[in-house]
C-alpha cells in the first residue's frame, strides 16, 4: 500500500499540467459551491430577519376570525381594548404593541404632486412610542422624522415615495371606510420617509399614528392586531401557545411568524431544492472533468498497466493505485477550492453584491432590498472539501474498470 | 516442466478468423534457454502469452510445474504469474516516474517480504545485471540497453521459475542486443531460471540452447544444440 501511494503521488507530478487543470476545475466548482451556498443562506437569513423585523414580529394576536378574512383587512374583526391587552402582555413579561391595518385610497393633490392622482394603499397605524420596540424602523429613516402620537401625519416607504414623487412636507389624503362602514377622509402630512430593507414593505408602506387612526375610524380602543417580540433564539411556537393560554376564552388567537409566513417559507424551501440542483450540476461537471482526466491518464499508461498486470499485480491493487491518484487530485483541488471559497466569501460576507436594481421592480421572493450578503457556514465548507475529494475518488473507479476489462495482451500491444 | 499440448488459438478479426496457433505441442525442461523463432506473424507472441498465462487458448492444454494453467480462472492466473513468472518486454515497460531501484522493488512489493529483504534482493540483482551505482536513475536517464537490464532485473528479482521475453532485443542495436542476450544466458546459468524468448533475428538464435521455429502457427523445427 505504501508503494501504491508513493507511485500515485509520483504519477501526479508526472502530468503536472493536467493535474493542475483538473484540480483547478474541482477548485472552481468548490469555490462556486461555497459562494452560492453562502449567498443563498445569507439571503434566507436576512429575509427571515427582515420578515420578522418589518412584517410579522415574532407572535401576533388577532381576533379569532381575522386570519381567514385577512385579505379584506376588516376593521370590525378586531382586538378590543388594545391598551388593556398590551398591558396584560407586559405584565406577563412580553414586549407588545398594537397596530391597526386598513386599506384605502391615497389621493395625491396637484398642489404638491404636480398633478392629481390616486392609488390604493394599505395603511399601517402604529403607536410611535411602542412600535419601535417590536419592529425595527428605528434606523431606517431616510428623510424627515418619525411620527408622534396624536398627530395627523404619515410616514412613507422610500420606494413608494419615489414612485409617487412624494417629499417630506407634502400632504396626502386617505379615503377609507371606518369601523362600521362609513366613509372617512384623512389629510396627513408626510413627515418622514423610511428606507425599509424589506422590499415588500418599502414598496407600499404608509404609516400613521395609531391613536389618530383610531379616532378617525371609530375603533373605540381596538386594534386589528397586537404584535409581540421575542428573542431570536426563542421557540416561537411554544411562546405562541403560552400567550394563547393568557387569552383563552376571550376570542383571540396568538399566531407565530412561521405560521403567518408559511407561504414565504414554502417558497424558500422550494428554492432550496432548486439551488440544490445547481450545486449538484457543479459537482457533476467536476466529476466529469476528473473522470476524463483519469481516463486519459490511464490510457496513456496502458502498457505500464499491462506490465503490472503481467507481473501479477491484482486488479484490486491497480484500481487502488488509480483511485489514490484521483483522490490526490481531488484533495489538491478541494484544498485550493476551499481556500478560494474562503477568500471569495470574505468579499461576499463583508461587502456583498448590490442587487437593488433587480429587486426594485421585481419580487424574487427574498425579503432583501439591495445588498445580497453571504454568511459563513463551516459545515458547507467542510462538506465541499469532503465531497470534492470523495467524488474524485469514486469517479476514478469507472475509467479504471474500463482499462481492467481489456485483456493483458491488448494492454501490452497498445501504442 | 512446461507441457504444451496441442494448443490452438484463433483470433476473431472482424468477420474472418485468424488461426494464430494451429495445434502446437512442446515440452520445455527446467533451466532451458529456449528461443521461439519465426517470421513476423508466425505466432511467437501468441505462444509466449499463453505460456505466460496472460491469454486464453481455444483448444489444448498447458501445464507448468504440474499445474494446468490453461484451465485456471483469472485470479488463479494472476497469483500464479506473481509467484512463478517473470516478463521482459520489447519496449522495456519501465515506470518512468520510478528509479531503477523502485522499478525492480515494485515486483517485491507485491509479495510479502520485509523491507530489509526487498532492499537486499533488489541491490543484489541490480549489481548482477551490471547497474551498480545507477539505482537512483530514472529510466529517462538510462540508455536502451540499461533500461532492458533494469527490466531483466525486475523479471529475476523474485526468483521466478520462468522468464518470458518477447523480442527483448528488437529495440536495441545489435551490439547492445548481444550484451542483453549474454546477460540473460548468464542469469540462466547462474540461477537455473528457465528462459523462453522470441525473436526473428538469426543472430539471437545463435545464443539459444534450443531453437523452436514457428511458421504459420505450427512448429516447423525444434533443435537443441
Ligand atoms: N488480438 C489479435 N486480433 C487479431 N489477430 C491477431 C491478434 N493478435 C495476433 N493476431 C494475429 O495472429 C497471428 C500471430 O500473431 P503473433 O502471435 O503476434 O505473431 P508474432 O509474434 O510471431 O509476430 C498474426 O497473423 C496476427 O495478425
Ligand atoms: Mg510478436
Amino acid at each position: 500500500m505504501k508503494f501504491i501511494i508513493s507511485l500515485a503521488f509520483k504519477n501526479l507530478t508526472r502530468y503536472k499540467r493536467r493535474t493542475l487543470i483538473t484540480a483547478g476545475a474541482i477548485a472552481v466548482g468548490i469555490m462556486m459551491f461555497i459562494m452560492i451556498d453562502s449567498m443563498l443562506a445569507g439571503a434566507e437569513f436576512e429575509s427571515v430577519r427582515n420578515l420578522k423585523w418589518y412584517e410579522t414580529a415574532s407572535v401576533r394576536i388577532y381576533n379569532d376570525g381575522y386570519w381567514e378574512n385577512r385579505h379584506q383587512l376588516p376593521l370590525d374583526i378586531n382586538v378590543p381594548d388594545a391598551e388593556g391587552i398590551t398591558a396584560k402582555l407586559e405584565d406577563a413579561g412580553y414586549t407588545a404593541s398594537p397596530r391597526t391595518v386598513f386599506s384605502g385610497d391615497m389621493i395625491l393633490n396637484a398642489d404638491d404632486f404636480g398633478e392629481d392622482g390616486n392609488i390604493p394603499v394599505t395603511v399601517t397605524a402604529i403607536d410611535p412610542q411602542l412600535d419601535f420596540d417590536i419592529f425595527h424602523f428605528g434606523d431606517t429613516l431616510a428623510a424627515g422624522r418619525f411620527l408622534e402620537r396624536g398627530e395627523e401625519a404619515a410616514l412613507l416607504g422610500s420606494w413608494l415615495a419615489e414612485d409617487i414623487g412624494a417629499k417630506v412636507g407634502y400632504w396626502i389624503t386617505i379615503i377609507t371606510r371606518g369601523n362600521g362602514g362609513f366613509y372617512e377622509s384623512m389629510d396627513l402630512e408626510v413627515v418622514g420617509i423610511v428606507n425599509c430593507p424589506n422590499p415588500n414593505v418599502n414598496r407600499g408602506l404608509v404609516m400613521m399614528p395609531f391613536d389618530t387612526a383610531g379616532d378617525y375610524l371609530a375603533m373605540d380602543g381596538a386594534a386589528t392586531e397586537i404584535n409581540i417580540k421575542l428573542s431570536d433564539s426563542a421557540d416561537v411556537e411554544a411562546a405562541a401557545s403560552d400567550i394563547q393560554k393568557l387569552f383563552n376564552g376571550s376570542g383571540l388567537t396568538a399566531l407565530d411568524w412561521k405560521y403567518m409566513a408559511a407561504d414565504y417559507l414554502a417558497l424558500a424551501e422550494a428554492k432550496r431544492g432548486g439551488t440544490g440542483i445547481i450545486l449538484f450540476l457543479i459537482f457533476i461537471i467536476a466529476a466529469v472533468g476528473i473522470s476524463n482526466t483519469m481516463l486519459m491518464a490511464i490510457f496513456e499508461r496502458i502498457r505500464e498497466l499491462g506490465m503490472m498486470r503481467s507481473l501479477g499485480m491484482s486488479d484490486g491493487k491497480i484500481r487502488a493505485a488509480f483511485v489514490v491518484e484521483a483522490a490526490g487530485i481531488g484533495l489538491i483541488g478541494s484544498f485550493i477550492g476551499v481556500i478560494l471559497g474562503i477568500l471569495v466569501n470574505l468579499f461576499v460576507v463583508n461587502i456583498g453584491f448590490d442587487v437593488g436594481f433587480i429587486l426594485r421592480d421585481m419580487d424574487i421572493g427574498y425579503r432583501i432590498q439591495s445588498v445580497m450578503r453571504g454568511v459563513w457556514n463551516v459545515d458547507t465548507i467542510g462538506l465541499a472539501f469532503i465531497a470534492g475529494t470523495v467524488i474524485s475518488t469514486i469517479v476514478a473507479f469507472f475509467p479504471t474498470g474500463k482499462a481492467l476489462k481489456m485483456d493483458i495482451p491488448a494492454c501490452l500491444r497498445h501504442q | 516442466m512446461i507441457k504444451i499440448d496441442n494448443v490452438v488459438k484463433n483470433y476473431a478479426n472482424g468477420e474472418t478468423e485468424v488461426k494464430a496457433l494451429r495445434g502446437v505441442s512442446l515440452n520445455i525442461d527446467r533451466g532451458e534457454f529456449t528461443s521461439i523463432a519465426g517470421p513476423s506473424g508466425s505466432g511467437k507472441t501468441t505462444l509466449l502469452n499463453l505460456i505466460g498465462c496472460i491469454d486464453k487458448l481455444d483448444q489444448g492444454e498447458i501445464t507448468i510445474k504440474s499445474e494446468t494453467v490453461s484451465s485456471m480462472n483469472k485470479n488463479e492466473k494472476t497469483k500464479f504469474r506473481r509467484k512463478n513468472l517473470g516478463f521482459v518486454f520489447q519496449t522495456y515497460n519501465l515506470i518512468p516516474v520510478l528509479s531503477a531501484y523502485e522499478n525492480v522493488a515494485f515486483v517485491l512489493s507485491l509479495l510479502d517480504l520485509s523491507e530489509d529483504e526487498v532492499r537486499e534482493r533488489t541491490m543484489t540483482i541490480l549489481k548482477e545485471v551490471g547497474l551498480a551505482g545507477m539505482e537512483n536513475r530514472k529510466p529517462s536517464k538510462l540508455s536502451g540497453g540499461q533500461q532492458q537490464r533494469v527490466a531483466i532485473a525486475r523479471a529475476l528479482v523474485k526468483n521466478p521459475e520462468i522468464v518470458l521475453a518477447d523480442e527483448p532485443t528488437a529495440n536495441l542495436d545489435s551490439g547492445t542486443g548481444e550484451e542483453i542476450l549474454k546477460l540473460m544466458r548468464e542469469m540462466n546459468e547462474k540461477h537455473g531460471t528457465t528462459f523462453i524468448f522470441s525473436t526473428h533475428d538469426p543472430m539471437v538464435m545463435d545464443y539459444a540452447g534450443r531453437v523452436v521455429m514457428l511458421h504459420d502457427g505450427q512448429i516447423k523445427s525444434d533443435e537443441r544444440k
